[in-house]
């Protein structure tokens, strides 16, 4: 729950960061909310979603990556699609315009994105020990 | 909160007009429009509309887990790729593969989002009706689709002098009976906690197929045996008497939708599947086809799917033959 500082906040002036922290703050309280939901009532149901990433982590991707209106918006959009009469299946996040520092990524964006991050490990494996 | 409030506000006003429809209609038979167990016979149907409205649901959510029996070859493969890899983003991959190749077979096992989340804000709703409505009399308001009298009434109404709107932790109005709301709540909350123990029991004992028994989510579900009395322990000494009638009425529905499911539709390869066709045999009728969901009820309506239904259940049939 202490990272969700995540947002890049450039290091310039006092104002900017003000400004910063605003312009993020309704993103960082919906990811909380986000989190507090996925530790406190998402384990009571078990897994209900029929989508990988589950709604829950779509919506936690979607307003960490694309902010809080188009976020939330894409995660409307999701749970709307996750009725019983939709097979579910594999649907990720878009990619969105948000750049993270190397060994930043937001845990819930490499947790989503499986194969992309587990291949970048293996390469890193690859490099290191040649 | 405004906003809030506004978004409540079709969900408070549906469920009160429920409420206010079953009063009607029973106060119409002759039920005292007064009492506490007019009140409480509307909350119950209340359930009941909602969950009529669920059953195609539930139903679409039992024959998509039947329809897992086929993708146990594949998922087998998909274990197998992934044995011994802990690590969670591993654990994620195999996930997200899992998700894929249920939608290449076109068959789900899970219940959906939505269903779930939609089921949310009604609860809230009668939460809401239920706990506000005192303010709301001394306001002079009215509650949703409910008359200032209705609310009036409602708040004056109790059965076994325990008023509706009284929780055990936060008081009871002035003339309730305070040792009627205790033993009422906890009455239900025993009620509540047995009825979920005796529902999972059943499915766990008798509606499950030996490769479910030794799945991962079995672990979950068993987790949930313990989780789920908690809840209800610390909602139940929290809600309003209304909310947990509601509430117990629910639980018992699932325990009876349960039976039901385990008498006429077991899980093929399950014990109470084995049951059921010994049954049969014993009265001398054919073995059905197990998928084939609400049978004897609309056979005509059904008559359509019931062709992809018998050549589903094909391959389980051989499995038995062999047993």
């Amino acid at each position: 729950m202490h990272d969700v500082s995540t947002a890049v906040v450039p290091s310039v002036g006092m104002p900017k960061i003000i400004g910063g922290f605003l312009w993020d703050l309704p993103r960082n309280i919906l990811i909380l909310l986000l989190k507090t939901y996925r530790k406190v009532v998402s384990p009571l149901y078990g897994q209900v979603c029929r989508f990988f990433p589950s709604c829950s982590a779509y919506a936690l991707e979607a307003v960490t990556v694309h902010g809080a209106v188009k976020g939330s918006w894409l995660a409307a959009t999701r749970l709307a699609k996750c009725h019983p009469w939709n097979s579910g299946g594999v649907d990720h996040v878009p990619a969105g315009h948000r750049r993270w520092p190397e060994g930043k990524t937001p845990t819930i964006v490499v947790l989503n994105n499986p194969d992309l991050f587990l291949a970048a490990q293996t390469d890193e494996e690859g490099r290191s020990a040649a | 909160m405004d906003f809030f409030e506004t978004i409540m506000f079709p969900f408070k006003w549906l469920v009160s007009i429920i409420m206010v429809g079953f009063h009607e209609g029973l106060s119409f038979i002759g039920l005292p429009e007064a009492s506490g167990w007019t009140w409480t016979l509307s909350i119950i149907g209340l359930v009941l509309v909602i969950r009529a409205a669920l059953i195609p649901v539930f139903v679409k959510q039992i024959k998509a887990q039947r329809g897992m029996q086929l993708l146990q070859p594949d998922l087998k493969k998909l274990q197998d790729k992934y044995k011994g890899k802990t690590d969670q983003l591993s654990r994620q991959a195999m996930a997200q593969e899992q998700m894929a190749m249920y939608k290449k077979h076109g068959t789900n096992p899970f219940s959906a989002c939505l269903p779930m989340l939609i089921q949310m804000p009604f609860f809230f709703a009668l939460f809401q009706v239920l706990s506000g409505i005192t303010a709301a009399r001394n306001q002079g308001k009215t509650m949703g689709a409910m008359s200032h009298e209705q609310v009036v009434q409602f708040d004056d109404s109790s059965i076994f002098g325990a008023p509706l709107s009284a929780t055990l932790l936060h008081g009871t109005p002035p003339g309730g009976n305070v040792v009627a709301v205790w033993t009422l709540s906890i009455v239900m909350i025993l009620a509540m906690t047995a009825s979920q123990f005796i529902t999972q029991k059943q499915i766990m004992a008798k509606n499950m197929s030996e490769e479910a028994m030794a799945s991962p989510f079995m672990r979950q579900q068993k987790m949930m045996l313990y989780i789920l009395p908690l809840v209800f322990g610390i909602g139940g000494i929290n809600f309003p008497i209304g909310v947990l009638i509601y509430w117990t009425t629910t639980n018992l529905w699932t325990m009876g939708q349960q039976f039901f499911v385990i008498r006429r539709m077991p899980t093929p390869g399950s014990p109470a599947a084995k049951a059921l066709a010994e049954r049969r045999a014993a009265k001398g009728l054919p073995a059905i086809p197990l998928l084939g969901a609400k049978k004897a009820d609309d056979e005509a309506a059904t008559a359509v799917v019931a062709e992809t239904k018998v050549q589903r259940t094909q391959p389980q049939r051989k499995n038995r033959k062999k047993k």
